[in-house]
C-alpha cells in the first residue's frame, strides 16, 4: 500500500466506529512510515482538541420554557379535540336541514298563496291570522336566505379540501413569487376552515425573513378566534422576532375574554422579544 | 523515530455523562426506548416528550453551540427543535429513529436560524487573541488552553456548515453512520466520506491558524 492510499483511511482508523481488524494494511503501512505518522498524529491532534472542547449545559430557562410550551400544547390539544365533532356534527345537520327547510318553505308558500285566494276579503280575525303566517313565512325565508347565502359563499370559495390542497401545493413551492405569498397571507387571514389557516401559516415559516409576510402574519392575529391558530400564530411572531409584534401581544396577555394558555404564549413571546 | 500505533492512537471522545443519574429512577421498570416514547407522543400522551427532553436537550444543545458558535442561539433552536416535535408530531413514523428525526429538525431549525440572521459563527483573527490572553503567569498554561480552543472555535467556524454539521454529528453525538445518512439524507458511504473530508479540512484551518499564532507570537 502506498502513502497516499493509507492515508485516505486515517480518517477510518481514528474513528472509534471501525474496528480494530479492518484497514490492516494501512495499519501496516502506518506502523512503518514516519511520514504517514506525522499526518496521523496531525489529524489524531485536531480531534484530541475538538474532543477537548468544553460542552456547556444550557440554562434553566430551556427546562422552563419548554415545560410552559409543553402545558399550552396539553391545554390546547384537550380544548380543540372537543370541538372538532362539534363542528362535523353541524355540518351534518345543515346539509340534512337545508332540503328540509326548503320544502317546508314551499309547502308553507302553497298554503299560504291558496288561503289568500280562498278568501280575499275575510274578517279581522282571518286578517290576525294571515299576519301570524305571514310572520312566520317571512322567518322562514330570512332564514333560508341566510343558509342559502352562506351555501354560495362556500361554493365561490371552493370546498376546503380544495382550498387545503391549493395551500399545499403553494407549500412545496421552493420558491413562491410574491403572489402566492400574499395567497397564502389572504388564505391565513380569510380562510374558514382552521385547518386551511394552520396550513397556509405553516407555510410562511419557510419565509419569515419578508417583512410584507411577517407584517401579513401580524396583521391575523388580532382577528384570530381559534386558539389554536392564536398559538400558532404567536409562535410565529416569536420565532421571526418580529418587535412590531409588541404591542399586539401585550394586547393579548391583558385581554382576560382570550384563552389563558394563548395569554400565556403571548407573555412568554414578549419576554423572547 | 518510529512510532507504534499505540503511541499515537487519539483517545475516545469523553462519554457522554449519564443524564439520567440527575434524577431518581426507578430500577425495576424497564425505561421505555425514544422512539416508543415519541410514538406515545404522535398518540397524544404528550407528557412522554417531557421524558425525550431530558434525555436529549443536553447533548442537542451542545451539537447546537459548537454548530453555531452561539450560546443564545443554540438555546432558542433547541426549544424550536421541541416545539417543532409536538407540532410535527402526527409526521413522525412508525419506521422511525427519534434521533435521527431530532437531528433533521435541528438541522433545518439551524438552517432557518443562519438564513433569517446571517448569524454564521465569524472568524477572530488569532492576533486578537493573543491580545486578550492573560497577562497574569499563573493563568499561562489555562490560557494557553483556552487559545487552543479559541483556535479550534475559529477554525470550525470556517468549515462549510455542512463539512461542520456531518463532523459534530459523527464525533460528539454517538450515532451511527446510518443514522448520520438519514439526518443528511445521503448513503452511509457518502456520509463517511464528507465526515473524514472535513476532518482533514478542520485539520488544515487549525494548523494554518496554529502557525499563524506562532508567526504572530514570534514577531513581538
Amino acid at each position: 500500500m502506498n502513502c497516499q492510499s493509507a492515508r485516505d483511511t486515517f480518517p477510518a482508523l481514528l474513528d472509534r466506529r471501525t474496528t480494530a481488524t479492518e484497514h490492516a494494511e494501512a495499519r501496516a503501512h502506518l506502523a512503518g512510515c514516519p511520514d504517514c505518522q506525522r499526518e496521523f498524529a496531525a489529524l489524531s491532534q485536531t480531534l484530541a482538541a475538538l474532543d477537548a472542547l468544553p460542552a456547556p449545559a444550557p440554562s434553566p430557562r430551556l427546562r422552563k420554557n419548554f415545560h410552559a410550551l409543553l402545558e399550552a400544547e396539553k391545554n390546547s390539544a384537550a380544548s380543540v379535540r372537543p370541538a372538532a365533532p362539534r363542528t362535523h356534527r353541524a355540518s351534518l345537520w345543515r346539509w340534512i336541514l337545508s332540503p328540509a327547510l326548503g320544502a317546508a318553505l314551499l309547502l308553507a308558500g302553497f298554503f299560504a298563496g291558496t288561503r289568500y285566494s280562498a278568501a280575499p276579503a275575510s274578517g279581522p280575525a282571518g286578517d290576525d291570522a294571515t299576519k301570524r303566517e305571514l310572520a312566520q313565512i317571512k322567518s322562514q325565508m330570512a332564514k333560508m336566505t341566510q343558509l342559502v347565502g352562506y351555501q354560495l359563499l362556500q361554493q365561490q370559495q371552493g370546498p376546503t379540501n380544495e382550498r387545503l390542497q391549493e395551500v399545499l401545493a403553494a407549500a412545496r413551492s421552493d420558491q413562491p413569487s410574491d403572489g402566492t405569498l400574499d395567497d397564502l397571507i389572504k388564505a391565513l387571514a380569510f380562510d374558514p376552515s382552521a385547518n386551511v389557516r394552520l396550513r397556509a401559516l405553516e407555510a410562511l415559516y419557510a419565509h419569515a425573513d419578508r417583512e410584507f409576510v411577517r407584517s401579513g402574519v401580524l396583521a391575523s392575529l388580532p382577528r384570530e378566534q381559534n386558539p389554536l391558530v392564536q398559538l400558532e400564530l404567536i409562535d410565529f411572531v416569536a420565532a421571526a422576532h418580529d418587535r412590531e409584534a409588541t404591542p399586539v401581544l401585550e394586547k393579548i396577555s391583558r385581554n382576560e375574554t382570550i384563552d389563558q394558555s394563548v395569554r400565556d404564549a403571548a407573555r412568554r413571546a414578549l419576554a423572547q422579544l | 523515530m518510529i512510532a507504534t500505533l499505540d503511541e499515537i492512537r487519539v483517545s475516545s471522545p469523553p462519554a457522554a455523562p449519564d443524564r439520567r443519574g440527575a434524577f431518581p429512577v426507578d430500577t425495576a421498570v424497564e425505561q421505555r426506548p425514544d422512539h416508543a416514547l415519541m410514538l406515545a407522543v404522535r398518540a397524544g400522551e404528550l407528557d412522554a416528550l417531557g421524558e425525550l427532553f431530558e434525555r436529549h436537550h443536553g447533548p442537542l444543545f451542545g451539537f447546537l453551540v459548537k454548530l453555531t458558535g452561539d450560546r443564545s442561539a443554540a438555546e432558542d433552536i433547541t426549544q424550536t427543535v421541541f416545539q417543532r416535535m409536538l407540532k410535527y408530531r402526527h409526521t413522525y413514523r412508525d419506521d422511525g429513529s427519534f434521533a435521527t428525526w431530532m437531528y433533521h429538525l435541528a438541522r433545518r431549525c439551524a438552517a432557518d436560524h443562519f438564513r433569517r440572521s446571517s448569524a454564521a459563527p465569524r472568524a477572530t483573527d488569532p492576533s486578537d487573541l493573543h491580545e486578550r490572553a492573560d497577562d497574569a503567569p499563573h493563568a499561562a498554561q489555562n490560557a494557553s488552553a483556552r487559545d487552543d480552543q479559541a483556535l479550534l472555535h475559529v477554525a470550525l467556524a470556517r468549515l462549510e456548515r455542512d463539512d461542520r454539521e456531518v463532523l459534530l454529528l459523527s464525533r460528539f453525538q454517538e450515532l451511527s453512520f446510518a443514522e448520520i445518512s438519514g439526518i443528511l439524507e445521503c448513503s452511509v458511504g457518502a456520509a463517511k466520506v464528507r465526515a473524514h473530508r472535513a476532518l482533514r479540512e478542520l485539520r488544515d484551518i487549525y494548523f494554518q491558524l496554529q502557525n499563524m499564532k506562532q508567526r504572530v507570537a514570534g514577531g513581538e
